[in-house]
C-alpha cells in the first residue's frame, strides 16, 4: 500500500471492513467507492419496525484531504429522501457527530449506525 | 426558527428549499468563516514552537502589573517556554511533547508498557478497534522515537509540527482521557455539569479535536498514564505568584504547563 497518504490508508481499511462486515441492512457500493475513494454510496434499507420499515435510502458520504481529522460530508441523495425532523428536504442531515462531534476515531461505519438509531427513534413522520 | 423573508440561496441549494435550507446556508457561513480564524493561526503560529526564554512573557505584558509580577515569580521557578498552537488541542499537544521529552531522563520502558497496555483497556471499553489501532499504532511509533540514539529535541519538534503524526498522538489521547473517564463514570459524573452522562461528555468534549481542555480532562489524563503534572496558573487573580495546581494531587511532577486563560504552554524548570 505504498504511495497512499494517511487519509487514503484509512479509508481503504473502512472500506475492507464496511464490505466484509456491514451493518445489518446496508452495503456500500463497492465499485463506485473503489473507482473514487473519496465519495462512497451507501444503501440502506429502513430498520424493520419503524416508520421507515421497507423503505430504501441511500447514503452520499464525501471525504476531505484531511478526513478522519475532518468529518465526511454525510446527506441523502436519490429518489427517496426520508421524511424526519431531523432530514431536510434537500438530504442534509442534521446530526451532531457529523458536525461539532465527529471524532477521528468515529468511522463510516459508526455514521450509519447513528444514522439508523435516528431513524428508528422517530415516532411520527 | 428560519426566516420566511431570506431568499434561499438558489447557488447552493438546487432544489431551493426555503425554510431548513436557509437555516443550513448560515451554517455554513458561519463555518466558513471560523476555517478562516483557523487558517490565519496555523499559517502564523506552530503547532510546537521552540523553547525560549521565560522572560519573553514580560514583553506580552508592558504595562501590566498583576500579569508582570506574576512572570517575576515564575521566572525565579522556570528558565523557559515553549508555545504551542491555541487551536482547542493545545493541552493535550502540550502534554504529549512535555512528556516525551520527559522520557529521555525517567524510565522509558516502564512508560512505554503503560502506553502498549493502553490499548487494551480502550478495546474493552468498546472502542472500534480499527479506527483505534491506527491512533495507537502512531502514537507508539512517536513513543519509541525516544528509544532511538538518534533522536533529540529537534527531532521531537519536528515530528510534533507534522500533523500526521501531531495530530495522531492528540487523538490517542484523548482517547486515553475518555477510557479513564468511561472507565471510573461513577466518580467523574459528580464534576460534570448539565445533564449529561459522564459517556455523552467524552463523546461531545473529550473525543473531537479541537475543544478545550478542562480539569477534568488533566485529571483523567494524568491518572491514566500516571504522570504528574503541575500546571501554573497565569491569570488575574490576586495572587503575587502563578498558582500551581498538582494532578493527580499526590504525584511529583513531571510536566510543567503554563495555563493561561484558555491556553496551554509547556515550561520548563530552572
Amino acid at each position: 500500500m505504498a504511495g497512499l497518504s494517511p487519509s487514503e490508508r484509512r479509508l481503504q481499511k473502512e472500506l475492507m471492513s464496511l464490505m466484509k462486515e456491514p451493518p445489518p441492512g446496508m452495503e456500500v457500493d463497492s465499485d463506485k467507492a473503489e473507482q473514487n475513494l473519496n465519495l462512497w454510496t451507501i444503501h440502506m434499507k429502513g430498520a424493520e419496525g419503524t416508520l421507515y420499515d421497507g423503505e430504501e435510502f441511500q447514503l452520499q458520504f464525501k471525504f476531505g484531504p484531511k478526513y478522519p481529522f475532518d468529518s465526511p460530508e454525510v446527506t441523502f441523495v436519490g429518489n427517496n429522501i426520508p421524511v424526519h425532523p431531523h432530514v431536510y428536504s434537500n438530504g442534509h442531515i442534521c446530526l451532531s457527530i457529523l458536525t461539532d462531534d465527529w471524532s477521528p476515531a468515529l468511522s463510516v461505519q459508526s455514521v450509519c449506525l447513528s444514522i439508523v438509531s435516528m431513524l428508528s427513534s422517530c415516532k411520527e413522520k | 426558527m428560519a426566516d420566511d423573508n431570506i431568499e434561499p440561496d438558489q447557488a447552493s441549494f438546487d432544489k431551493g428549499y426555503s425554510e431548513d435550507a436557509n437555516q443550513v446556508n448560515q451554517d455554513d457561513l458561519i463555518l466558513q468563516q471560523s476555517k478562516n480564524i483557523e487558517k490565519e493561526i496555523s499559517d502564523s503560529i506552530m503547532l510546537v514552537g521552540d523553547k525560549e526564554d521565560i522572560m519573553v512573557l514580560e514583553q506580552q505584558y508592558i504595562g501590566d502589573e498583576v500579569y508582570k509580577g506574576k512572570v517575576k515569580d515564575l521566572a525565579r521557578k522556570y528558565s523557559n517556554l515553549r508555545r504551542t498552537r491555541p487551536d482547542g488541542n493545545c493541552f493535550f499537544r502540550s502534554f504529549g511533547f512535555a512528556l516525551l521529552e520527559s522520557l529521555y531522563h525517567l524510565e522509558f520502558n516502564s512508560f512505554r508498557l503503560i502506553a502498549e497496555k493502553s490499548k487494551d483497556k480502550l478495546l474493552e471499553l468498546g472502542f472500534q478497534k480499527f479506527t483505534l489501532e491506527d491512533f495507537h499504532d502512531q502514537f507508539m511509533e512517536v513513543v519509541n522515537l525516544i528509544s532511538k540514539p538518534e533522536t533529540n529535541e529537534d527531532t521531537l519538534v519536528e515530528v510534533f509540527n507534522n500533523k500526521d503524526y501531531s495530530d495522531y498522538v492528540v487523538v490517542y489521547l484523548r482517547l486515553i482521557a475518555s477510557g479513564q473517564l468511561q472507565q471510573d463514570a461513577d466518580f467523574y459524573q459528580n464534576f460534570i455539569e448539565g445533564n449529561r452522562t459522564v459517556f455523552e461528555f467524552c463523546r461531545q468534549e473529550v473525543e473531537p479535536m479541537f475543544k478545550e481542555s478542562d480539569h477534568i480532562h488533566i485529571i483523567a489524563l494524568s491518572t491514566a498514564l500516571d504522570v504528574g503534572v503541575r500546571v501554573r496558573y497565569m491569570d488575574r487573580g490576586d495572587s503575587t505568584e502563578a498558582i500551581a495546581h498538582d494532578f493527580p494531587e499526590d504525584k511529583p511532577p513531571q510536566i510543567h504547563l503554563l495555563y493561561r486563560p484558555g491556553h496551554y504552554d509547556i515550561l520548563y524548570p530552572l
